[in-house]
């Protein structure tokens, strides 16, 4: 294609623009003439006209993609998160919205609106190797992008790749990249970004590109130097200098000040959506406890090992670090004899050869011998038989799933595994197998972004996670934007064992089955403010002389994190600003951190679809 | 585009390639492509390279064009209901012929026949997007004469006819946004004489790209190059008393945002170490380059199609 740029001042239809004419039609339409032909159809120039006119682009605001989409209906605030990009901030924007209100349709928005205007052809999306599929698989169905996932060299000459960006700085890819012009660049999960030392900020930094948009849930996690990096990112400049930024805006390296004209600041390239107090309409979540009784060898199992526990953690005198894996030895004997077999083995290899604590572990292994059935797997059988749905079991032992996995297969029911180890290619297959034929997910990971499981709304919690942020995750596959049932919740709880007691924590004390993410963590921040959860939870454990000391501690910390929970999180007017001079806690500083987000936030509103 | 229009645009298509509508109802198309159609649409260039070569008689595709998928999926549907009730009485051992079969080889599909692949087009849909290319891409260059008005009586009268020069042109303002105009010129290359939109005045016409008996044409006094100019002129300086205000304010952001970045870069080289310097400076030069990128005001003109036009009358 020729561009003519005329000369001189006929090339400028005003000051400050330059007018360009392409001649490319005109030499063909002599060398036609000169050849007398070939001539095209009058009907096909005439559909081709038709064709132009309809899509043309008739003004510089109005949001033109919105037609070009069939079947996709986004919701009011992703629009407006899309228009306050196009127009206000000129296409480079962190899209820092809480998690599952879509982020992903937002940058989708503006993708496709830029592609439709014509001034972006080639973009790349780098995204978390899990997510590198789903990615494409939304860009593809929702928006009619034709994206595709990068495999090979060659691939990257497509207009539209999703890429890993672990994949893309390596060599021969990364010479590759930095040697072309992306009119689009997309980064989700930009929060891994924060440290500019990194190779992957420094490989970002390096790429050119017209527009740009960061996806983050945290933008900020611990400083706000990581929040100062990412906008450098994006609009190096946009805070000040590096020294300017500090000594304007941050105190004692960390904390917030100025808000206000921080907030400004930040609202200009970042845009954050919350959900607003009590609007959410999610479906309804229905949990059930399911108590089970040990049958008598589990039981002496149990036993046996808490005895053995308690013993260790007399011997060492009161020293939890050390204590903690033994702990997980009594969780596991709630889940199966194959998990406490495994940890066991480990322990063994691990203890002196002469030690008298190696005799004892045989001895528990002798114990286990004795276990024929797993009585919590015959009722998962049974409640998955029950449902003709789709179910998800979340174990937190590898061992139990591997069992799990044999024991539904020998039932002729199909069972995929899901783990955090699983490469994302096995990952996505697996969702896909869940999707498609098999009737059970076996999964020992909630947390990995963007695992959407809306398609089942059964979820089976064989054992529990003691940190209550785990069990929200679990649950947060499933009952999330998108899901049409409502979402019900089985938990295994064997009685007489510590199991019984954490279900009775989460559930009955601090409710944790029916709170909706958001506020949660906010209460557990300051909850756990000297030591976590499970810490707190495995001394009450240890110290309780008897079960009724255990009942009694396990409420106390009910009762704490109820207290939290009814009193109102510190009110804005609140300096925490350190200026007394006293070293602020963690949970201080993220405190302060969250307001300042929250200060730059806008609750929407949310229907469930 | 709605979907009436996109039904029509379809249907004309196919027409135009010599495609055979098989089916057609207000909410779908079955088209069988003819070849021409065919390379357009199918997205085959082995098939076509084997066919070229070998010189096989090709066998096209038939697609099936669904314009309104709501409507016609409620349809399908209900279609199948009735079938799948006619079908229930006599036909029992019907069906278990076809669950004993479904069990032994797995999911069967109603009946196995020649692939019709769907295809659902709205606008915005990849497959039309592909037809608005198909379009383009066989409508881009004509030659074409006006039929006449009423046949002459006398075989000996000559009608005079003139060439224009005509061309649809896509004018595209763009900053870090874009606005889109459309002209449409004719230039007599008799007279110079240039008309606007002059695709509404061709679309009343009858064009056929065979001359007409009894038809002269007036001689003609511009090459195409000069007419072309002489167009490109035109719309110049019509371009030029447009309203430009989107260009300062675009043109002022630009320069805020040059600001800022030189601002930034300063002094990050103030106080950077020899060495890296020279990377840094260069970091700066390619942040400059994307914000002029994303900003800089800037106007393109090109042709979306054009050709020759020989009408009646000289003008």
């Amino acid at each position: 294609m020729t561009r003519t740029v005329k000369e001189g001042g006929s090339g400028r239809l005003h000051p400050l623009v330059d007018l360009r004419m392409d001649r490319s039609w005109f030499e063909e339409l002599q060398a036609r003439v000169d050849r007398n032909g070939p001539w095209d159809d009058w009907t096909l120039y005439q559909l081709a006209m038709e064709a132009e006119q309809s899509r043309r682009i008739e003004s510089f605001d109005e949001l033109q993609c919105l037609r070009f989409l069939n079947g996709l209906e986004p919701m009011k605030h992703q629009t407006e998160t899309a228009v306050k990009v196009l127009h206000d901030m000129g296409g480079r924007a962190i899209l820092a919205d809480e998690v599952g209100l879509g982020k992903t349709i937002e940058a989708g928005l503006v993708l496709k609106e830029y592609m439709v205007r014509g001034l972006v052809r080639r973009a790349l999306i780098l995204v978390p190797a899990s997510l590198v599929l789903q990615w494409v698989r939304e860009l593809n169905t929702k928006f009619g992008i034709t994206a595709v996932a990068q495999k090979r060299a060659h691939t990257w000459n497509y207009d539209v790749v999703v890429a890993s960006i672990d994949t893309a700085k390596r060599e021969p890819h990364r010479d590759l990249l930095l040697g072309t012009d992306y009119d689009m660049l997309i980064i989700d999960e930009a929060h891994k970004l924060k440290n500019k030392k990194t190779t992957n900020y420094q490989f970002i930094t390096q790429l050119r590109k017209k527009y740009c948009l960061l996806l983050t849930a945290t933008p900020v996690q611990n400083d706000l130097d990581e929040l100062y990096n990412l906008i450098t990112l994006l609009k190096p400049g946009q805070l000040g200098g590096q020294g300017e930024f500090a000594s304007n805006f941050v105190v004692g390296k960390r904390m917030p000040k100025n808000e206000d004209q921080l907030q400004e600041a930040l609202s200009s390239v970042m845009i954050r959506n919350r959900r607003g107090d009590g609007d959410v309409q999610f479906t309804k979540r229905i949990v059930r406890n399911v108590p089970l009784r040990l049958s008598k060898e589990e039981m002496d199992l149990y036993e046996a090992v808490t005895a053995f526990v308690k013993e260790r953690y007399e011997e060492s005198g009161g020293s939890l670090t050390s204590m903690l894996s033994l702990v997980t030895l009594q969780r596991e004997v709630c889940s199966s004899r194959d998990s406490v077999f495994l940890t066991l083995v480990n322990l063994f290899k691990k203890t002196e050869e002469d030690s008298p604590v190696r005799g004892k572990i045989w001895e528990l292994i002798e114990v286990i011998k004795r276990i024929k059935a797993n009585t919590k797997a015959e009722k998962a059988m049974e409640l998955v038989r029950e449902s003709d749905g789709k179910v998800i079991i979340f174990t937190e032992y590898r061992a139990t799933q591997e069992y799990l996995l044999q024991f539904f297969r020998g039932s002729d029911i199909t069972a995929v595994p899901y783990r955090g180890g699983m490469g994302r290619g096995k990952k996505d297959w697996m969702m896909d197998l869940f999707r498609g034929r098999a009737q059970v997910m076996i999964a020992t990971e909630a947390g990995g972004e963007g695992i959407n499981l809306q398609f089942c709304s059964r979820i089976i919690n064989f054992d529990l996670p003691w940190n209550p942020m785990r069990v929200e995750q679990r649950i947060g596959r499933v009952h999330r934007l998108g899901q049409t049932e409502d979402v019900q919740v089985y938990n295994l709880c064997t009685l007489g064992t510590i199991e019984e007691h954490i279900v009775n924590l989460l559930h009955e004390k601090i409710d944790m089955f029916e709170s909706v993410i958001g506020e949660l963590d906010h209460i557990l921040e300051r909850f756990e403010q000297e030591e976590s959860m499970e810490q707190r939870l495995a001394r009450v454990m240890l110290e309780a002389p008897d079960e009724e000391a255990l009942a009694e501690g396990i409420d106390h910390l009910g009762r704490s994190l109820r207290s939290l929970a009814e009193q109102p999180a510190a009110s804005p007017k609140v300096r925490l600003s350190g200026a007394d001079g006293r070293k602020l806690s963690r949970a201080e500083r993220k405190q302060a951190l969250n307001r300042l987000l929250d200060g730059i936030s806008q609750p929407v509103e949310v229907d469930a679809p | 585009m709605n979907d009436k229009q996109v039904q029509r645009f379809v249907a004309r298509y196919a027409e135009a390639t010599g495609s055979r509508i098989v089916e057609k109802s207000p909410m779908h198309l079955t088209v069988k492509l003819s070849p021409a159609a065919d390379r357009e649409l199918t997205n085959r260039p082995y098939y076509w390279s084997y066919v070229d070569r070998a010189g096989v008689e090709p066998e096209t595709m038939t697609y099936l064009f669904v314009t309104d998928s709501k409507r016609y999926d409620e349809q399908q549907l209900r279609q199948a209901k009735a079938e799948a009730e006619a079908a229930a009485e006599p036909g029992s051992l019907d069906q278990a012929a076809q669950s004993a079969l479904a069990r032994s080889i797995g999911f069967v599909h109603g009946s196995i026949q020649g692939r019709t692949p769907r295809e659902d087009l709205y606008f915005g849909s990849r497959k039309l997007d592909q037809l608005f290319a198909a379009a383009r891409s066989g409508g881009s260059y004509v030659c074409l004469f006006q039929e006449p008005e009423r046949r002459s009586l006398h075989p000996f009268e000559s009608v005079a006819y003139t060439a224009w020069l005509g061309v649809n042109l896509r004018v595209e303002f763009a900053c870090d946004m874009k606005r889109e105009e459309i002209h449409s010129y004719g230039i007599s290359l008799a007279t110079g004489n240039i008309q606007e939109n002059f695709h509404e005045r061709l679309s009343g016409l009858k064009l056929t790209p065979k001359l007409p008996a009894n038809v002269h044409a007036a001689r003609n006094g511009l090459t195409h190059a000069r007419a072309m100019s002489l167009i490109e002129g035109h719309l110049e300086r019509k371009l030029r008393a447009a309203d430009f205000s989107w260009a300062e304010g675009a043109s002022r952001r630009l320069q805020e945002e040059l600001d800022i970045l030189a601002h930034y870069y300063d002094r990050l080289l103030e106080s950077a170490e020899e060495e890296q310097r020279d990377a840094i400076a260069a970091q700066f030069e390619t942040r400059r380059q994307e914000i002029r990128w994303q900003y800089e005001p800037r106007v393109t003109v090109s042709a979306i199609n054009g050709g020759l036009f020989h009408l009646e009358g000289i003008e």
